[in-house]
């Protein structure tokens, strides 16, 4: 096999020789920035462009690429006037990012034109054929996303995933993203004072106030993985193949696997969100070692046995 | 690598500017890079070219060149090989552009490499926070939409079935990737992600659409409506301190103080890890059968306690 680098320095070479050819010829600076282009790479591929051409190979038969002074020059190279079609990954990367954006909310008016006249060059039934819901159920992304432009502080009442409790703190957003299919909101959070990500459904009330904060000049990047901290509560459990689900939904460790059941461990900075889980996973799960989080399912079932009595 | 990038760019521009088809033995004794070689090892190293050429997004056709069948030549049309131009703006560049490096696709910003083939991609001003990772394997992905669009069936493995598909669309949603179609038996979803073994047909345009076919239809509902179990309504009644989380998950207005909500069950065991996720913060007051499943689901769960 081809490494996919050969592929994408040919495909890159491909596309920058007719935009060189139409303009004729173009500042070095621009094309770096246009495509992607390190000089020392540019240098290397004009370099490769300048010994292939036509069979013969002759001076007469070879195209010309070069820099003068600081102006890429391509020439002789007709057959390359046009860039080679979109391959369909490349086609489903660029209409669902448009596709994406709009699906937010935040499209301007020619972001919604582009799709459109993308979607009719390359596939004039795709608005039937794809679609990509990376919707929000309330208008906190909108909110957030304008307070982390502006860097204004905001205030949210926020419902912890791990502990299952609300508080109030002030944060600095510096980042609104969506992975896995939830939001987050990742900043500064004044409360801890330390760098903290957020999920957005979780926000009851935000109040965005007129303090302005500094945005690090680098921000970590977005990202969701849970760590695990010394204070966890640790628990092992068996899952039964109709409960494997919950290996792509909680951060576990997966510690054996078998055809019948594999074995977990779950950490989690409260027990109530193991307890929930084995409630809800009934015979399909079954917990192996940590006596509090027992103790917790007991408690917990009991009472919802008595709610359903 | 080197020697492959000229190869190909050689081989490329002799298919373009070659009149007619041309043979392997033509390219072997007039393109720079293929001589000197074995037969064995002249003819690993076409096959790998030509496998870079379809991956570039280059249409190269093979055809006979006699009416018995006997001798095969390559092509590539070069109207055929140019992207069609969709004739974009220079303000939908740039919303492209922004677009293009605010989502990540199978770990990548795939659409960045769409827009170098359509002149590069443009500078833009000011910072924007947004950003949406669409996961999943780009390759798999990307193969199911060029079935989709070339109307090609589709074959692979899925939770060790292997399963046949015409497939009309894809869809993203809550964070995975599904693919819709017609399988043997009906209208089928399936998870990307959990697709192995892929291979599309080489015959396109198989199959037709069904008149009015939709993603969106079938990607439009809360797990605990897509299943086949009898529909029911149940009611729910949330504790005023998750309430609103509920109502956001519903659709509903942010009630004040506590929601009692009905929904349309079409798959209980959905159902049932909904509500309990909420932990005793909420409780379904109907239907008794569901009611009747959650508290043999908890005393199941207690039953496997050490």
């Amino acid at each position: 096999m081809t490494s996919s680098r050969t592929v994408s320095r040919l495909s890159r070479i491909l596309a920058l020789i007719p935009y060189v050819l139409e303009k004729q010829s173009a500042d070095v600076s621009e094309i770096l920035d246009r495509f992607d282009y390190s000089e020392d790479q540019l240098t290397r591929d004009l370099n490769t462009v300048f010994v292939c051409g036509l069979p013969g190979y002759g001076p007469g038969d070879l195209m010309e690429a070069y820099i003068d002074e600081d102006k890429v020059i391509i020439d002789a190279a007709d057959y390359f006037t046009r860039a080679p079609r979109l391959t369909s990954t490349e086609a489903l990367g660029l209409l669902a990012a448009g596709m994406t954006v709009v699906g937010m909310g935040e499209a301007t008016p020619a972001l919604e034109s582009a799709v459109r006249k993308l979607t009719k060059a390359v596939m004039p039934e795709a608005s039937s054929a794809l679609v990509v819901d990376v919707g929000d159920e309330s208008d906190n992304v909108g909110i957030l996303r304008n307070a982390a432009a502006d860097q204004r502080v905001v205030r949210i009442t926020y419902r912890s995933v791990g502990k299952e409790e609300t508080t109030d703190r002030d944060i600095e957003p510096w980042t609104v993203f969506t992975t896995l299919g939830r939001w987050y909101v990742m900043g500064h959070c004044r409360l801890v004072d330390d760098h903290r990500t957020f999920r957005v459904d979780r926000i009851r009330d935000i109040e965005v106030t007129d303090e302005l904060f500094e945005r690090p000049k680098r921000v970590p990047d977005p990202g969701v993985g849970y760590t695990a901290s010394e204070d966890d509560v640790v628990c092992t459990i068996d899952l039964y193949p109709k409960a494997l689900w919950v290996l792509e939904y909680y951060p576990v460790e997966v510690l054996r696997q078998s055809s019948r059941s594999t074995r977990i461990r779950f950490s989690a900075p409260d027990a109530e969100v193991p307890a929930r889980l084995l409630l809800r996973l009934g015979r399909d799960a079954k917990l192996v070692k940590g006596i509090e989080v027992a103790e917790r399912v007991n408690d917990l079932g009991g009472r919802l046995l008595i709610a359903y009595q | 690598m080197q020697n492959v990038v000229e190869r190909v760019l050689n081989l490329l521009i002799y298919l373009l500017e070659s009149p007619t088809p041309v043979t392997a033995e033509d390219v072997r004794h007039t393109v720079l890079g293929y001589d000197a070689q074995t037969d064995e090892a002249f003819h690993r190293m076409f096959e790998r070219d030509k496998d870079v050429l379809r991956r570039l997004g280059v249409p190269l056709s093979r055809r006979a060149l006699d009416a018995w069948e006997v001798d095969y030549g390559y092509t590539v049309d070069p109207d055929e090989y140019a992207i069609p131009d969709p004739g974009l703006t220079q303000e939908e560049r740039v919303a492209l552009s922004v677009a293009a490096r605010m989502v990540r696709l199978g770990g990548s910003h795939a659409g960045l490499d769409a827009l170098l083939k359509l002149g590069g991609i443009e500078r833009s001003v000011g910072l924007e926070p947004l950003g949406a990772d669409l996961g999943a394997e780009a390759d798999v992905l990307g193969s199911l939409f060029g079935a989709i669009t070339e109307r090609r069936a589709v074959e692979f493995e899925y939770r060790d079935n292997t399963r046949q598909l015409d497939p009309y669309g894809i869809a993203h949603r809550r964070g995975h990737w599904y693919v819709v179609g017609a399988g043997s038996k009906g209208e089928r979803v399936y998870r990307v992600d959990r697709i192995e073994k892929l291979t599309v047909s080489d015959k396109s345009g198989t199959f037709a659409k069904p008149k009015g076919f939709d993603v969106r239809s079938l990607m439009d509902l809360q797990p605990w409506e897509a299943g086949s179990d009898p529909e029911v309504e149940a009611t729910i009644r949330f504790d005023s301190e998750v309430a609103w989380w509920a109502a956001r998950t519903l659709g509903l207005e942010k009630p004040e103080g506590e929601l009692v909500a009905s929904v349309p069950v079409a798959n209980r065991d959905a159902l049932v890890g909904w509500v309990l996720s909420f932990g005793d913060a909420a409780e379904v007051l109907e239907p008794p059968e569901i009611r009747e499943e959650i508290r043999t689901r908890i005393e199941a769960a207690l039953e496997k306690l050490p």
